[in-house]
């Protein structure tokens, strides 16, 4: 398919010069490596032209689709949903987690996901919630959040038409982080519901274990305790997953990023749950999550293969 | 669905270090399409050669690779991709449209009666691609009840430069369907053309062709997406593009369909990329301004924020832009 097939050595000609590498901090890398392996900056060179298709695709899906219920999940200004509403009775659900870093993103900005679950028969949830700086630092907050949309969505899908018993969650980047921490809650303690609510989950391109992050820049903007790096590590909570999974991830991301989904999924299968790791040849981090708009792509067949809607 | 197999650490960080010296280029430019361009050293202006570009913008201008920095990334996606279409709608059956080994049609069956096709007519600078390429753009028509018919034609390798055969070739390709879409329960009054890249260019051919000659009604295509492609060969001609095909006077006068648009008796749908190269973007706003100025139905579709070899992959997905103005064109229901 291609005009001309790309020289690797014209990138490399622009790539710098040899660092002294610094003392490891975490594995073989040294601050800068790990700094960088979570900076999707410094490896999504179309980062911002990603994100220019994503608002423009989103655009359009509200307007074909028309613009979607409005509803609160909390008491907070932001605690609330968008819902795609699917024409079938009794639908199953989707509830989408965005991504961003936990800095960035807002729920009408996603809607192009919506398109692929509403008209295979599907409900479109996708979630509002506040933003890292906004909570102060603390990522315990938006878990909380994310944790009780997903209560709020199972005790009132009926009110939109969605089927309680058949209520699916996905997530990317920093949203599958979230997403991860939403199927590795315990529901029965804190929120008084039977420990499967969710009956199945597609994390993309997440952090399932936070001690690397921790040790990263992103320190700067995440005040991680060691609370907070425990609760909220899906990794170490194996034991509280009671759906299968499905984790994806590009083989154009970070090496950080692509370790995380395969360390998580190898995991989650040596605990004996069901989990189907899917990897995206020459998909970058940004690039990943188009694929879940589009029923044929990687993780939207994916997505609706799990749900048990398969795209005609 | 199959668990791949994932690349040593070794590779992942090479490929990361790629990426990140990319992105440190990028910074550099606010201009869109000039953001994808792999960085070059400056350089003065040398004389002009077409409108406002000089010898090497011009040669740059039709070089994908200098404006798409991720084509190789794309082609492996592709691939990938391909192969879990083909495990989802199964193989083609392959037939022959004419009388050299390479003129052969893959047709993917839909299991509607009586179906609208979808003829397919590939890209690859008119010099790489082959049919088996494209069940990642048959599956979602043949699910929305459309047949989807991938052509093979020869590469201008194989004919000394000479872009006539393959045009030929893609017009007796449309003609053979016509007579022959009822043998995979096609309706012969119901196709359609889609197609990207070079293949645009051939798409461009096949539309101003005269079917009286060829045996079939002038309204054969009912509807043409073409993607990302060239109408007017001149400036081509004049790129480095000349190094492998043989132009001549003749083949740039009768090969530039923007030249023959009192032929065209199909509506058109054209579409670029904003971060295509200035002359894959060019051709098509030219090419649909000289439509509309002539009256034929055209509509000119824009997608911000993609690039060549991204333009082509939305034919495989029926919420972006090429996927979704064909299913729209067709009148499928997708979904």
């Amino acid at each position: 398919m291609t005009d001309s097939v790309l020289s690797a050595d014209v990138e490399r000609k622009a790539a710098p010069g040899p660092r002294p590498k610094g003392p490891l901090v975490w594995r073989d890398m040294d601050q800068q490596e790990l700094d960088a392996a979570y900076d999707q900056s410094k490896y999504a060179a179309n980062q911002a032209q990603v994100q220019e298709r994503r608002l423009v695709a989103s655009a359009r899906a509200r307007a074909v689709l028309g613009e979607p219920l409005r509803l609160a999940y909390g008491a907070g200004a932001i605690e609330q949903l968008d819902v795609y509403r699917t024409t079938r009775a009794n639908a199953p659900v989707n509830v989408f987690i965005h991504g961003g870093a936990w800095r960035n993103g807002r729920s009408a900005d996603f809607a192009y996901l919506a398109e692929t679950f509403v008209r295979a028969g599907a409900h479109s949830v996708i979630l509002d919630f506040t933003n890292i700086d906004a909570a102060g630092g603390n990522l315990m907050t938006m878990a909380k959040q994310v944790r009780s949309a997903v209560a709020w969505v199972y005790k009132n899908a009926a009110s939109f038409g969605g089927d309680p018993s058949r209520l699916h969650v996905s997530g990317h980047s920093s949203g599958g982080h979230l997403a991860g921490t939403v199927v590795a809650a315990d529901w029965r303690k804190d929120f008084g519901l039977p420990g499967d609510v969710v009956k199945g989950a597609l994390l993309c391109s997440g952090m399932y274990d936070l001690e690397p992050v921790r040790l990263s820049h992103r320190s700067n903007y995440v005040k991680f305790t060691d609370e907070i790096e425990q609760e909220l590590s899906a990794l170490r909570h194996l034991d509280r997953i009671a759906c299968p999974l499905i984790v994806g991830y590009g083989t154009c991301e970070t090496p950080e990023f692509q370790r995380q989904a395969r360390d998580f999924a190898a995991a989650v299968a040596a605990a004996g749950k069901p989990v189907q790791l899917l990897v995206g040849e020459g998909y970058n981090h940004f690039e990943m999550l188009e694929t879940l708009g589009n029923p044929y792509g990687l993780l939207g067949r994916a997505a609706l293969a799990q749900m048990g809607i398969p795209s005609v | 669905m199959q668990e791949h197999d994932h690349p040593s650490d070794g590779g992942v960080s090479r490929r990361g270090l790629f990426a990140g010296a990319a992105a440190g280029a990028l910074a550099l430019t606010g201009e869109p399409a000039a953001a994808q361009r792999c960085p070059a050293p400056p350089r003065a202006k040398g004389p002009l050669v077409w409108l406002d570009l000089d010898q090497q913008e011009l040669d740059d201008a039709y070089d994908q690779s200098v404006y798409a920095f991720n084509a190789k990334n794309i082609a492996e996606r592709q691939a990938a991709n391909n192969e879990l279409a083909l495990s989802a709608i199964g193989k083609p059956e392959r037939v022959a449209y004419g009388p050299t080994e390479i003129e052969k049609v893959d047709i993917y069956r839909t299991k509607r009666p009586n179906a609208p096709t979808l003829i397919f007519i590939h890209g690859g600078a008119w010099q790489n691609g082959r049919s088996a390429n494209f069940a990642v753009y048959a599956e979602p028509f043949v699910k929305a009840g459309a047949n989807f018919v991938a052509v093979d034609f020869n590469s201008v390798r194989e004919t000394n430069g000479d872009l006539f055969p393959l045009v030929d070739q893609c017009r007796r390709a449309v003609a053979w369907v016509h007579r022959n879409a009822a043998s995979f329960d096609g309706n012969p009054d119901a196709l359609y053309l889609c197609s990207r890249s070079s293949g645009s260019h051939l798409a461009g051919c096949v539309v101003v062709t005269e079917w009286a000659k060829l045996g079939v009604p002038l309204d054969v295509l009912k509807g043409a997406v073409l993607g990302s492609g060239m109408y007017d060969l001149k400036p081509v001609r004049m790129s480095k593009r000349s190094a492998y095909v043989k132009f001549t006077d003749d083949m740039e006068q009768q090969l530039s369909a923007q030249r023959h648009i009192d032929k065209i008796n199909t509506p058109l749908v054209l579409v670029h990329g904003t971060l295509e190269t200035p002359e894959f973007q060019r051709q098509s706003r030219d090419f649909a301004a000289s439509l509309r100025a002539a009256g034929k139905p055209v509509q000119l579709l824009v997608a911000k924020g993609y690039n060549h070899y991204e333009v082509g992959e939305t034919i495989g997905h029926p919420y972006a832009v090429l996927g979704r103005a064909a299913m729209e064109m067709m009148k499928l229901n997708f979904g």
